[in-house]
């Protein structure tokens, strides 16, 4: 079910063009900041990694989030949306291996999204601003070895998060009568978060929700990592438990409701 | 030893809500028949066939395949080819495309062993390799159908497959069908083109309400051996044809002459009008499909 997952959904003009879009805005942002190399413009400027790094921050969490809530809610539905799933059901694919085929899906998807961030990123901070040391404002500098690991596992921990809401966004398609409504709603609670993390007096609620512990990566390039594991345990937690409900819920309802 | 019977519902029950869609509907079909599954709009055919094939659960009731209980996804239904509540593809793939990822889904190998037949029966020609998305509703059509005749099945199951054909198309169903049924296939087909289904089935059931008012035979449906003759001296050709062996009956129905005489041909009838000198203007071989159908609706209307 995954290959024809792929073959349905990340081959077809829509993932291929934002996939597009997001090598566009990191080349777009390369070639403008291109004249202030060597920190004139700020950080971002003084090396590919610098520029990694801040393309990392510039999309995370709600421009990658958006890219995960697209792709997630379209993987989830669009065997509703072509009426396609009855025909899948005859063949027969059982509802687990139809579940899983799109989570493994999304999965891929996450993975291509930060690898194709991050490559086109690294290849035009490397011709843009060259390649150097990771150099931190006001502090001691990171090597070019040392920051290259932390740029990936950066990539990794970003991947992980994005799992979590896409697994929201996948749900909800399985679940809504349209990937339209899914995406809709994942959109809501993506950036309904990203608002709430910001209110200190939220803290219980903000404690639970996957996308308060996305920035956390930035600590790598830090020389640190602290609160990584916590961050990942949640977003694990919250894949896990949303899939486990989708698919309970699917299991129990009616295939032509 | 192979179970003869192929499709089996035994009371089956569905609500949505507090609508009910089908009330203890029980009928089976067998290898080899072609059962035609008549009934007005809303009177719960679909849901039927959806519940056949494990795309609803009942309520009550059982129901088989094969000899196998239906469920959603069960593995029976490999050997099930379904067309139900109308095509449906992946639209920005070509309909081979969609072809091979259907069949593939079921976790097979490409390709299916009656790809060529189904493909043939299709005539999608060139179209075959082209975007789904830039279809006719009739090629959809013919795409669904060889998605559903693809996999040799032993059973099928299709709900109005005639829709959006042209008539040289319509005929090209019918004998494929008529071969797969040969061959050992049960056909359950549901279609409004009542006259497609009495040259092509051998059974019917008929549903209204949500429930069967008749099964069985196509023959014994349409009463064999009745027949409506159009004559000039009714009670001369009454006469005539009460002494012929093996008429059981003899009657007027408006200004035509009802008779019903199995194993008796029309031409064994009409001889002996002739014979009495009667003047036969016309004679109908026996009730249309459409009569039939209509009066036992109309029937179990007012019975209600």
């Amino acid at each position: 079910m995954l290959l024809i997952e792929l073959s349905t959904q990340l081959r077809r003009m829509r993932s291929l063009l934002l996939f597009g879009a997001l090598a566009g805005i990191v080349v777009i942002a390369g070639v403008t900041e291109a004249s202030k190399a060597g920190g004139r413009g700020g950080p971002a400027t003084f090396s590919a990694l610098n520029f990694t790094e801040a393309g990392l921050n510039f999309m995370d969490p709600v421009l990658f989030g958006l890219v995960i809530a697209m792709l997630g809610s379209i993987i989830g539905g669009s065997d509703r949306d072509w009426g396609t799933l009855r025909y899948l059901y005859v063949r027969p694919v059982s509802r687990a291996r139809l579940v899983a085929g799109k989570w493994w899906a999304l999965m891929v998807s996450c993975v291509l999204t930060v690898a194709v961030f991050l490559g086109v990123a690294l290849l035009t901070g490397l011709v843009v601003f060259g390649w150097h040391p990771f150099h931190r404002s006001g502090s001691s500098h990171l090597s070019a070895l040392a920051a290259t690991g932390a740029v990936l596992e950066a990539g990794g921990y970003v991947i992980v998060c994005l799992l979590s809401v896409g697994s929201i966004a996948l749900a909800l398609g399985l679940l809504l009568p349209r990937s339209a409504e899914a995406l809709g709603i994942s959109l809501a609670f993506l950036v309904g978060s990203a608002v709430l993390d910001n209110v200190r007096s939220l803290h219980a609620i903000i404690a639970v929700l996957p996308v308060h512990y996305w920035l956390r990566w930035t600590s790598l390039f830090q020389g640190g990592g602290g609160g990584l594991a916590l961050g990942l345990a949640v977003q694990a937690a919250t894949a896990a438990v949303v899939m486990a409900t989708a698919y309970a819920i699917l299991a129990r309802r009616d295939p032509a409701a | 030893m192979i179970d003869t019977v192929a499709v089996a519902a035994h009371g089956l029950s569905k609500s949505y809500g507090r609508r009910r869609a089908i009330e203890g509907v029980s009928f089976e079909v067998e290898r080899g028949q072609i059962c035609g599954l008549l009934g007005p709009n809303g009177a719960g055919k679909t849901t039927t066939m959806r519940v056949l094939v494990g795309l609803s659960r009942p309520d009550g009731g059982t129901a088989r395949l094969l000899g196998e209980p239906s469920r959603l996804a069960a593995e029976v239904l490999a050997r099930v080819g379904v067309a139900i509540d109308g095509p449906a593809f992946i639209p920005h793939l070509s309909g081979r495309r969609n072809l091979e990822l259907a069949w593939r889904a079921g976790s097979r190998r490409w390709p299916p062993p009656a790809l060529d037949a189904s493909l043939e029966l299709a005539g999608l020609g060139e179209a075959l390799d082209r975007k789904v998305k830039g279809y006719s509703m009739g090629m959809r059509q013919r795409l669904m159908l060889a998605q559903a005749f693809m996999g040799a099945p032993e059973v099928l199951i299709l709900d109005e497959p005639a829709n959006g054909l042209d008539p040289g198309e319509v005929r090209a169903l019918r004998q494929h069908l008529r071969r797969l049924a040969a061959g050992g296939a049960a056909i359950l087909i549901s279609s409004h083109l009542l006259a497609e289904i009495e040259l092509l089935a051998t059974h019917c059931v008929v549903m209204n309400e949500g429930a069967v008012i008749t099964a069985g035979s196509l023959e014994d449906l349409l009463g064999a051996g009745a027949y409506e003759f159009d004559v000039d001296d009714a009670h001369r050709a009454e006469q005539a044809l009460a002494a012929v062996d093996g008429v059981e009956s003899v009657g007027t129905h408006g200004e035509q002459l009802v008779v019903s005489a199995p194993g008796r041909t029309v031409t064994e009838l009409n001889q002996a009008l002739v014979m009495a000198g009667v003047g036969v203007g016309a004679v109908r071989s026996r009730r249309s499909l459409e009569e039939v159908f209509l009066g036992l609706v109309e029937r179990n209307n007012a019975a209600d």
